[in-house]
């Protein structure tokens, strides 16, 4: 190699500067952002780093048990077995994950193969159809440390079997998901309600609870919603290092523990609430058995003890099924019960409004002894019918319209307390709207509507269900403003037999009979005896009216004792204390008091003791407390006085004799056929003294109209029944009702009557235990 | 050849690539930690370590060897590459999508990357034959001929990224060369049009490839409703290189790299796993280093005693210097992704060896550059 050398070109040294300059400019480009990565975006960017290897993973809560009063479970937690594939760890050979496939496929029924993993995307969890091969592969590509389900809700034995090939099936396990169970199943499901999916809706205050979406369940209806967080419990959290494929490493924080849910001790009594269920439902099956179609469609029954508000029993038909919904909502059922026109899901016994017909006379009968329209001794002309002047102001003379009783050959003259003994529309409407000389003065709308709403009408009763029915008991205002039509005299004297537009709930029906049954002191309905942590304890949890509930806590802000709203959880701001405040109406009522993160104070309306139970919570006692706002009366008219005035006990006591005929007058009675023993039903007399009214309620709903039943004087009925027992110390309460069924004499007595019969069989029981 | 030629050994350039070498066989090391395929099935770390010793002495070997002798053989060479990669093309395996590949019962060899070497040697002989003449188009069009007539075959194997590095080492030696700046423009307007021309044919006929075109167009304009997949490597690589910070996350601790959310870390995406673990310090270093290497082969470009070594320098330190600026501007989100890897650092036996036998050509050319020195 010792040529002489090429002599050397020349090459153009700008064109090697050029070279150079370019070299330079583009390491500085890269030296330039490698600075701004490294320096200026290094928070962020550690930031992000982070956050991809930081798996924030939230532990599930056991939910609370639900018990009824006796310690019999109403709703538990129940372990469901599904067969799991984690894909990361499956044996590497291909040919053995064929094998695993096989052997599994045999044993739980999925195909190997089926469809495509496009196709496996579209379906959720637990949904038949993919294969094995395509659910695993799904996720291999999405979380490959994850298990996926491949079967779910295996039988034990399955179970058993897949854990004992656990060896030989690496990568195949059983997962163990909690299901709720409630074994009285539909005889409680209005009461129990049923948990669902976290609704989009809540999506941000659940998961802000750390409650996990597609995984953890929230209640949907009945219980399990009204008292969702305190029987949810409160999540765990653990937060690890994971690699890019999801494979957990280590606890990067100390893992925080799941709380469980405190149990619930219902009031209900289910021995109890099987009778009511069996009373209702046996009599709904007789008469539409006996009509040959299906006449009653809905009906509802409800036991209470009348001095503590506990309720023993609530019973609505028809119900549905709350199992079913235990491990998701299928459409086919859901939309069954959403179609079907009787709705199965409403809770008929709080949710759900009728006229009342004549129970609602206990308000018309206290009102007008209580305001001296009638007097004990007066008697009273109760023919088959009566004419009286419609008139709808001052000024209109009026137009004659006949005015029925239930009884076309009438009653004869009569007492007052056989008014209500006999149910005489006619007494009634004489002492609602006046009659001549014979009633100078009627009650009058607006003071009849003072005493319903005194016995529990026109509002709600904050009994611990959602979506209860306020019912209505219309004013003249509300007349104008909903049908804008004025008042008439006809008007105040149908609604004086709990006709025309008033409603109610067979809640609120009972409500005022138990008001009238305990002398006056008109209670809080309640479903809840004890609230209780996992460990038994009772817990003191109070409520207000809008369904928060409290429980003690010390504010994080200023160390101060109070009280917080469990759907918040501890660690909110806002720190309650309890208080009295006028309300909308300007009464004083207590409530709960705090202020909201702008200082902005927040009054919410009710406090009441919920665990604990405290042997009833008396919200008023009509005999005490002036909760009648006082009218002076001119004829129809009436202007109120601005002052208030109480029910006379003598009053209360005369309408508790009256309701004591009802049953006891031989034979015109409308209770006393079916207490005496005298009827399809019942040969023997009841023994226990009880008291109670009737009621039949003519109605014209869409339903009726519809099926052109609207006819003037034979306008369809619902059946209605109150009764309480024993007469002279009540310790329960039962209201039956049957839509369309027809005289509440013969459909809705007999199923009080039975409900009653068991609870004193239930009671003597458990006395000689 | 004497043992004298010996005494002109640049030390700093070996010194230089070798510690890169370790650094990168050590970042490899802590890239696949955990990764049994790549550290029991295939051990990439071992690979790399037996390439690096074979490099070692293919280095040497070119070194001893007087460079011109490239030059006499110019031919030769250019003629066995095109039969090599025209076979690759027939017979190759179809090796992730490309036939890049020839499997030896050890280990898979890239001729692509050996095509390199090639051009830049024949690419010089022709220069240096025809420098005085290069101002005529005639010369300027034989050498973009001869150029593309080895380019075509890597094309079609189809590597996209290596033939761009082959076109741009053209390109770099017809410029050193001394080509008019008016004819430059002519040409560059000319090769525009035919490319926008034959662009929608190359698609067409998969030569550019779907994924090549979304990667351009993901980096002109990042589609904001792409799914994360596309954008999904490179916000990575950025993440990597941004949380190591000045001093990193420390060697093995690397949460981007250890926990395997860099993907090809021990490729494609190694400066940012070095970022990551070794922060702007480590990165700095790396870059300092292939600055030197680049200005070391520059130096001896000024220094040859002739022509044919001053362009091969200049080849091999084009060769370094795009494929460096071009892999670290992808990790830096400057440019669309490629496949470029980092020259003496990413994992790549026919890369490295490739590498470091183009050091031992400038080093050959160092070695050479006094004229009268016997």
């Amino acid at each position: 190699m010792n040529t002489p050398a090429v002599p050397r070109l020349k090459i153009d040294r700008w064109r090697i500067f050029i070279f150079y300059a370019l070299l330079l400019l583009g390491v500085a480009v890269l030296v330039f952002q490698l600075i701004n990565l490294q320096v200026f975006q290094y928070s962020t960017r550690l930031a992000q780093a982070n956050e991809n290897r930081t798996n924030v993973i939230s532990i599930p809560p056991t939910r609370g048990i639900i018990y009824d009063r006796n310690g019999y479970i109403l709703a538990r937690n129940v372990a469901s077995y599904n067969v799991v594939i984690t894909p990361a760890s499956l044996p590497n050979d291909e040919a053995d994950i064929q094998n695993v496939y096989r052997e599994l496929s045999a044993l739980i029924n999925v195909p190997v193969n089926n469809g495509t993993v496009e196709e496996a995307k579209l379906l959720s969890a637990c949904v038949p159809g993919p294969g094995i091969s395509q659910l695993v592969q799904l996720q291999e590509t999405i979380a490959p440390y994850k298990p996926v389900s491949i079967q779910c809700n295996v039988s034990e034995d399955t179970a058993r079997i897949v854990r004992e090939k656990s060896m030989d099936w690496p990568g195949v396990s059983i997962e163990v998901d909690p299901v709720r169970d409630y074994p009285t199943g539909i005889l409680t499901s209005d009461v129990v309600g049923f948990l669902g999916p976290i609704p989009a809706r809540d999506e941000a205050l659940y998961t802000g609870q750390g409650f996990q979406l597609n995984r953890d369940k929230v209640g949907y209806s009945g219980l399990e919603a009204y008292f969702q967080d305190l029987l949810a419990g409160v999540p765990g959290k653990r937060v690890v290092e994971r690699d890019v494929a999801g494979q957990e490493l280590s606890n990067l924080e100390p893992p925080i523990a799941a709380q469980s849910g405190y149990n619930l001790v219902t009031t209900i009594d289910t021995r109890l609430q099987k009778a009511a269920d069996a009373a209702l439902t046996g009599e709904i099956n007789y008469w539409n058995a006996y009509f040959g179609k299906i006449r009653i469609t809905t009906g509802a029954v409800i036991a209470m003890n009348p001095k503590t508000g506990e309720i023993l029993a609530m019973v609505s038909y028809p119900s549905y099924e709350n199992n079913r919904m235990a491990r998701f909502i299928p459409s086919y059922y859901y939309n069954q019960l959403a179609q079907d026109p009787a709705k199965p899901m409403l809770n008929h016994a709080v949710s759900d409004q009728f006229p009342p017909g004549s129970v609602f006379k206990l308000s018309t009968a206290t009102g007008a002894l209580n305001e001296g329209v009638v007097t004990l001794d007066q008697i009273i002309d109760a023919p088959g019918q009566l004419v009286l002047t419609e008139s709808f102001s001052p000024n209109d003379p009026g137009r004659e319209r006949p005015f029925v009783d239930w009884n076309a050959a009438g009653f004869g003259k009569i007492d007052f307390l056989h008014c209500i003994a006999y149910s005489s529309n006619v007494c009634f409407y004489k002492l609602g709207g006046g009659y001549k000389n014979e009633v100078k003065q009627g009650l009058g709308i607006e003071r009849l509507r003072e005493y319903a709403r005194a016995l529990g009408y026109d509002q709600k009763s904050n009994i611990e269900l959602l979506g209860e029915a306020a019912g209505l008991i219309p004013t003249p205002q509300w007349k104008r403003i909903n049908r804008g039509e004025n008042w008439s005299t006809g008007d105040t004297y149908i609604a004086s037999v709990g006709q025309g537009y008033v409603l109610a709930t067979p809640l609120q029906v009972l409500e005022s009979a138990a008001t009238i049954a305990d002398d006056g002191k008109h209670v809080q309905p309640t479903l809840v005896k004890a609230i209780t942590d996992s460990s038994g304890k009772v817990v003191e949890i109070w409520r207000d009216n809008e369904a928060n509930l409290y429980q003690r806590c010390t504010s994080p802000t200023t160390n101060q004792p109070g009280w917080c709203d469990t759907g918040y959880g501890i660690t909110d701001q806002v720190v309650f204390s309890q208080c009295q405040q006028k309300n909308d109406n300007g009464q004083m009522v207590q409530g709960f008091c705090g202020t909201d993160e702008k200082k902005q104070p927040i009054f919410r309306e009710g406090a009441i003791q919920e665990s604990p139970f405290t042997g009833g919570h008396v919200l008023w006692d009509i005999t005490k407390d002036p909760v009648i706002n006082d009218f002076q009366c001119d004829g129809p008219y009436c202007v109120p006085t601005g002052n208030t005035k109480t029910v006379s006990p003598d009053v209360v006591k005369s309408i508790q004799t009256g309701m004591r005929m009802v049953v006891t007058s031989d034979p015109i009675g409308t209770l006393n056929a079916v207490f005496s023993g005298r009827t399809r039903d019942f040969t023997t007399p009841f023994d226990i003294p009880v008291a109670g009214k009737t009621g039949t309620a003519e109605y014209c709903d869409n339903v009726a109209q519809a099926a052109n039943r609207c006819q003037f004087g034979s306008w369809p009925t619902h059946a209605w029944t109150v009764a309480y027992g024993p007469f002279n110390d009540p310790e329960i309460v039962v209201v039956a009702f049957c839509y369309n069924g027809g005289e509440g004499a013969t459909v809705a007595a007999p199923i009080v009557r039975k409900v009653l019969e068991a609870y004193f069989e239930i009671k003597n029981i458990d006395s000689t235990k | 050849m004497r043992g004298g030629f010996w005494r002109h050994f640049d030390f700093w350039l070996l010194g230089a690539m070798t510690v890169l070498v370790i650094m990168g066989i050590t970042m490899i090391n802590s890239a696949i930690a955990g990764n049994i395929e790549l550290t029991v099935t295939t051990p990439l770390v071992n690979r790399q370590i037996i390439f690096a010793v074979i490099g070692f002495v293919f280095l040497m070997g070119t070194a001893a060897i007087d460079y011109r002798l490239w030059s006499s053989m110019s031919n030769t060479l250019y003629v066995g590459m095109i039969i090599v990669l025209i076979s690759l093309n027939v017979i190759g395996a179809a090796l992730f999508g490309s036939a890049r590949w020839f499997t030896t019962t050890l280990i898979y060899i890239q001729p692509s990357e050996f095509a390199k070497l090639v051009m830049i040697l024949s690419m010089s002989h022709f220069f240096v034959q025809h420098m005085p003449e290069i101002d005529k188009p005639k010369w300027a069009l034989r050498s973009l001929l001869m150029a593309m007539f080895l380019t075509v075959w890597v094309i079609l194997q189809p590597n996209l990224s290596t033939s761009i590095v082959l076109l741009v080492i053209w390109f770099v030696l017809l410029w050193v060369a001394g080509i008019p700046v008016k004819h430059l423009v002519g040409y560059a307007a000319a090769g525009v049009t035919i490319l926008a021309i034959t662009f929608p044919l190359l698609v067409q006929f998969q030569l550019v490839q779907d994924y090549q075109v979304k990667r351009i167009l993901n980096f002109v304009s990042p589609d904001p409703n792409a799914r994360y997949g596309d954008i999904y490597n490179i916000q990575q690589a950025l993440i990597s290189i941004g949380s190591g910070g000045l001093f990193g996350q420390g060697y093995g601790h690397g949460t981007q790299v250890q926990l395997r959310f860099l993907k090809v870390r021990w490729s494609d995406f190694i400066f940012s796993a070095i970022s990551n673990e070794l922060g702007m310090v480590g990165a700095l270093i790396v870059i300092g280093l292939l600055v030197f290497i680049i200005w070391r082969c520059l130096w001896a470009a000024r220094i040859s005693r002739d022509t044919y070594g001053s362009l091969v320098s200049y080849g091999v330190a084009t060769l370094i210097a795009f494929q460096a600026i071009v892999n670290i501007g992808v990790n830096l989100n400057l440019m669309p992704a490629t496949g470029l890897t980092l020259p003496f650092v990413s994992y790549g036996g026919s890369s490295l060896l490739a590498n470091m036998i183009g050091i031992g050509l400038v080093e050959s050319v160092i070695m050479r550059h006094k004229v009268l020195e016997l």
